[in-house]
C-alpha cells in the first residue's frame, strides 16, 4: 500500500515538469520542420510527375506513334470512302475521317486528367 | 502563428487538436507541441540526455508523432504517447552510438550526500543519486509511462534486470525524497 502510494507520488512528480522558457521557440522550430517537410514532399511529387510525363512523351515518340496515327487516318479515310460508295454519307463518318485530330484531342484530355489527378493527390497527402 | 489563429487553437482540448492535426492542420499540431514540449524534453533530460540532445530527440519525436497522429486513439494522454515515442527514439540513438551498453551495465551507484529528510528535495536532485541504469529504468517506467516489459524490450535487457533496477531505484528515491507536503497542484489544461 505504502509502496503504491509512493509510486503514485513519483508519477505525479515526474508529471510536474516546469515549463521551459523556450517552449514557444521550440514549437516554432518543430512547425518549421513540418512546413519544410511538406514543401519538400510537394516538390518531390511535382518532380515525379514531370519525370513521368517526360518518360511517357519520349516513349510515344520512340514508338513512332505519329506514323501510326497517319496510317490510322489513311485507313479511316479509305474506309470512309468505301462506305460512302455503299451508303449515303453521314456526319459521323466525316469525324472519323480526321483520325489524327481525334487522337490529339484524346491526348489533350488525358493530359488534363493527369493534371487533375496529380492536384488531388497532392491535396490528399 | 498569427494571433487570432493561435488563440483559436489555444482554446481547444488536446483531443480536438489531435483530430485537426490528423487532417493535416500543422498549426493545430504546433499548439500541441507548445503545450507538451517541456514535459517531453524533461523526460529525456531525466533519462540522462544533455539539453541539446534532448531537444533534438524531442523534435524528432514530435515529427514522428505528427506522421503517425492517425494512430493516436486518445486512449491515453497525448503527452504520454509522445513521451513513449521520445524515450524509444533516445534509446535507439544511444544504441546506434554504442552508448547504451555502458549506461545499462551494472555500476556502483553514486552515493550522493543524503539530504535532510524533512526538507523537500526535488526530483532532479534525487535522481542524481541513482546509477545510470536505475535512472533510465525508473524514468522510462514512471516518467515515460512504459511498462516493465516495454522498457526491457527497448533497453534490450532481461525483464528481471529491469525490475531489479526499478526496485533499487525506487528504494533510493524513497529515502531521498522528503515526505509529501500539501496537495499537488492540478495540472494545466489539456491532459499532459
Amino acid at each position: 500500500m505504502v509502496e503504491h502510494e509512493f509510486e503514485r507520488r513519483l508519477e505525479r512528480l515526474f508529471a510536474e515538469t516546469p515549463e521551459l522558457p523556450d517552449a514557444g521557440a521550440f514549437a516554432v522550430r518543430v512547425e518549421r520542420r513540418l512546413d519544410a517537410g511538406w514543401t519538400a514532399r510537394r516538390w518531390l511529387i511535382g518532380a515525379a510527375g514531370v519525370v513521368g510525363g517526360v518518360i511517357g512523351a519520349s516513349q510515344l515518340m520512340l514508338s513512332n506513334v505519329f506514323q501510326r496515327v497517319e496510317t490510322a487516318g489513311d485507313s479511316a479515310r479509305l474506309l470512309s470512302t468505301s462506305i460512302n460508295h455503299i451508303s449515303t454519307q453521314t456526319d459521323w463518318m466525316a469525324a472519323i475521317s480526321s483520325g489524327g485530330a481525334v487522337v490529339w484531342v484524346a491526348a489533350g484530355m488525358a493530359v488534363v486528367m493527369m493534371g487533375f489527378v496529380l492536384t488531388r493527390v497532392i491535396g490528399e497527402i | 502563428m498569427s494571433g487570432p489563429e493561435h488563440s483559436r487553437f489555444a482554446a481547444l482540448h488536446d483531443v480536438e487538436l489531435c483530430a485537426l492535426a490528423a487532417t493535416g492542420e500543422r498549426r493545430a499540431f504546433g499548439e500541441l507541441v507548445r503545450r507538451h514540449s517541456s514535459a517531453v524534453r524533461g523526460v529525456l533530460r531525466r533519462m540522462g540526455a544533455h539539453a541539446a540532445e534532448a531537444d533534438d530527440v524531442a523534435q524528432d519525436a514530435f515529427l514522428a508523432a505528427f506522421e503517425r497522429i492517425s494512430e493516436f486513439r486518445g486512449e491515453g494522454t497525448f503527452a504520454g504517447w509522445v513521451k513513449k515515442i521520445a524515450a524509444r527514439l533516445y534509446l535507439r540513438r544511444l544504441h546506434r552510438d554504442r552508448r547504451l551498453g555502458a549506461l545499462t551495465e551494472e555500476e556502483p551507484a553514486d552515493e550522493a550526500p543524503r539530504g535532510d529528510a524533512d526538507a523537500a528535495i526535488d526530483l532532479e536532485g534525487a535522481l542524481k543519486a541513482l546509477g545510470n541504469a536505475e535512472r533510465l529504468c525508473v524514468t522510462m517506467c514512471f516518467g515515460a509511462g512504459l511498462s516493465h516489459s516495454e522498457a526491457a524490450e527497448a533497453l534490450n535487457l532481461p525483464l528481471g534486470t529491469v525490475k531489479s533496477h526499478v526496485k533499487r531505484g525506487l528504494e533510493k528515491l524513497r529515502t531521498r525524497l522528503a515526505p509529501e507536503h500539501g496537495a499537488v497542484p492540478e495540472g494545466r489544461r489539456g491532459n499532459g
